[in-house]
């Protein structure tokens, strides 16, 4: 194509003339050496059946494992461990370590991962030598191979440590539970005096612990529970007396759904 | 009829060049896994590219049904997700493909290091790709507030209370990026909107853009 | 002038400069402190609340008080339900908060019968001391959060939570 000043103007247009123009013809195969090949349609054609085999194990992961969904966001629970998405763990990881953490959590938070960032970015003008094999320049390939294992053992650190299945039941989607009651009740006055008030929540609907409405429990098993205690609720935490506690667990048995 | 079609605009505006350009250029039998099945580690940028256009195909569709509100975010993903049909493979696409291109650029990115390829003359495109893998990072934090569900928000405070921690001017970008000094909630969300779907993505074009014209200009780098 | 030319060409291109320079800050500016605005967003002074305790009751046993504000996020105002530990340590009130720091349930005091003067947490046996320090081998991994405490007109007011200062 002709340009600036040898440009061939065809009538008041700049685009060039017909018979100037590249011919719509693709290269000649003899123009590929050896066995290089063109990249349309040649290699394209390969990539795309990778492609194409790609896309289809790719759908059946998302019918396969549903996208997870927790409960709504709720700022004022605090009970929730925290976890970053998979590819921050190491990061995660590395503010729990002693030397990364409290004081030294800059260091952790800010200095190193800056560093190592600032070193991929800078990395052609920190190896400059001509070679290019990973075998010949041990530095660069140590570095990044070491780079490699810590992030490999960091993130691995951090998700035998990370109880997940106490996160999935905290996060769990759960049925709106709400129950009408007397806030002078004699067995309100009971829970809000105890301790149990502090997990299942204000209104009953649960926190820390599970809601207490609609229990297929009868008085005597609520009874017993909160003195043994079930799953992850501690028990003997009642403080009151016995007589109290049995009418608190009566007053339990009497909480059902709203309509 | 579409060869006529063809010929009547490239007569008008000569394009045969610039797609020609692309169609003809040549694919060295180094990279070409059909001739040595080793090769197939300079696929994962292009996988890195095909699930970056998923991506945008799909983040494109999700909005059609979610809003970046505290009230309703939550809802309109579950409702995507569980009323609309085809909800949970489109949600699942995005989801999926937001770790996916994650683990593909990474391998990219190991594959140009070990063979050395960012050395001169490419030393340019590697700090872009570099940018690049910055900007996916960010988008992934950026998203995963978006459902606003427990894990979102929690993970959120983490993130930005890490970001707090920077001398001086922490403070400030954790107001920046929360949208006030102390609360989590409906600016985080509505900021992290705006960060996700248009000034990162926008970034990334304009990344992707010079990544592309760069590995055009100066062609694949040559077998170890 | 003579030995300083500046050319047409040279002239030009600075006035461009200058010109798209005018254009870009016009432009960007408003979109920039629009941006920023929640930085630049003058504090509120009024962050106290009112509590319905008065100073004279306060006594050396740390005293459960509850407290209601209203959150203004942006657009969204909800109310808020906090409590707090009170007790007066010489003159000095102190306010701490009930929330354990290892999984964020509500710390009693005295709750537990075998550690009398304790912070007690139900849900894993967490425990502090009066003045919020954890007990160590419990649990949790710091010492409570304290409250901004202040007198008005006889009455109790609770501000923000800061990091506990007496240990």
């Amino acid at each position: 194509m002709h340009r600036g000043k040898g440009m061939k103007f065809v009538g008041d247009s700049r685009v060039p003339d017909l018979s100037n123009r590249k011919k719509n013809t693709p290269k000649d195969y003899s123009e590929y050496p050896g066995k290089t090949e063109a990249f349309w349609p040649d290699f394209l054609l390969k990539e795309w059946l990778v492609g194409a085999v790609f896309l289809v194990g790719y759908l059946v992961l998302t019918v396969a494992h549903p996208s997870p969904l927790e409960r709504p966001a709720d700022p004022a629970d605090t009970g929730y461990i925290p976890v970053p998405d998979w590819y921050f763990l190491f990061l995660y990881q590395l503010l729990k370590y002693e030397f990364a953490s409290g004081p030294f959590n800059i260091i952790g938070a800010i200095v190193m991962p800056g560093l190592a960032f600032g070193a991929l970015l800078l990395v052609p003008f920190l190896d400059t030598s001509k070679e290019r094999s990973p075998w010949k320049r041990p530095l660069p390939t140590g570095f990044m191979l070491l780079a490699i294992a810590s992030i490999i053992y960091l993130t691995w650190e951090s998700v035998v440590n990370h109880d997940w299945e106490a996160a999935k039941a905290y996060g769990e989607i759960k049925e709106e539970v709400s129950v009408e009651f007397d806030e002078t009740s004699e067995g309100y006055q009971l829970y809000q005096g105890s301790s149990c008030i502090g997990c299942h929540g204000n209104s009953f609907e649960g926190g820390i612990g599970l809601p207490l409405v609609g229990l297929e429990y009868t008085a005597e098993e609520i009874v017993e529970i909160a003195h043994e205690g079930k799953g992850g609720m501690p028990g003997g935490t009642f403080t009151g007396t016995e007589e109290e506690l049995q009418k608190l667990a009566e007053y339990i048995t009497t909480l059902q759904p709203a309509e | 009829m579409l060869n006529k079609i063809y010929d009547w605009v490239d007569e008008r505006l000569d394009i045969t060049p610039i797609w020609r350009d692309i169609a003809d250029h040549e694919v060295p039998e180094h990279v070409n896994p059909a001739h040595h099945f080793s090769a197939f580690v300079y696929c994962f940028g292009g996988l890195t590219f095909f699930i970056t256009v998923i991506q945008i195909l799909s983040g494109m569709f999700l909005t059609m049904y979610y809003v970046p509100d505290i009230e309703n975010a939550w809802e309109s993903v579950y409702y995507l997700q569980n009323e609309v049909a085809f909800g949970e493979i489109v949600r699942g696409m995005h989801h999926w493909g937001a770790s996916l291109v994650i683990v593909m650029m990474f391998l990219h990115t190991l594959r140009v290091f070990f063979t050395g390829s960012y050395k001169k003359p490419r030393e340019l495109n590697w700090m872009v790709g570099v940018l690049i893998f910055a900007v996916m990072l960010g988008l992934g934090f950026t998203g995963y507030l978006l459902p606003w569900d427990m894990k979102a928000l929690f993970a959120t405070k983490v993130g930005i209370e890490i970001a707090a921690s920077v001398p001086f001017v922490g403070g400030i970008i954790k107001t920046l990026l929360a949208g006030d000094e102390t609360i989590i909630g409906a600016q985080t969300l509505t900021r992290f909107f705006a960060i996700h779907v248009f000034f990162l993505p926008a970034a990334l074009f304009a990344l992707l853009a010079a990544h592309f014209i760069m590995i055009r200009r100066q062609g694949i780098s040559g077998p170890l | 002038m003579s030995n300083n030319k500046v050319s047409r060409r040279q002239f030009l291109s600075y006035t461009l400069t200058g010109v798209g320079g005018f254009m870009a800050a016009g432009m960007l500016m408003p979109m920039v402190r629009f941006a920023v605005d929640p930085v630049l967003q003058k504090k509120e002074g009024g962050d106290f609340v009112l509590t319905e305790k008065k100073i004279a009751d306060i006594t050396e046993v740390p005293e459960r008080v509850d407290f209601t504000f209203e959150q203004v996020d942006a657009w969204y105002k909800s109310d808020i339900t906090n409590a707090a530990w009170v007790y007066k340590e010489g003159d000095e009130i102190i306010a701490l908060s009930p929330v354990c720091k290892h999984l964020g349930c509500t710390v009693n005091w005295e709750a537990d019968p075998a550690h009398k003067n304790q912070f007690f947490c139900p849900c894993h046996a967490g425990r502090y001391e009066k003045n919020g320090k954890n007990v160590p081998k419990t649990p949790p991994l710091g010492p409570l959060d304290q409250y901004e405490v202040r007198e008005n007109d006889g009455f109790l007011e609770i501000g923000k939570a800061i990091p506990n200062t007496l240990v």
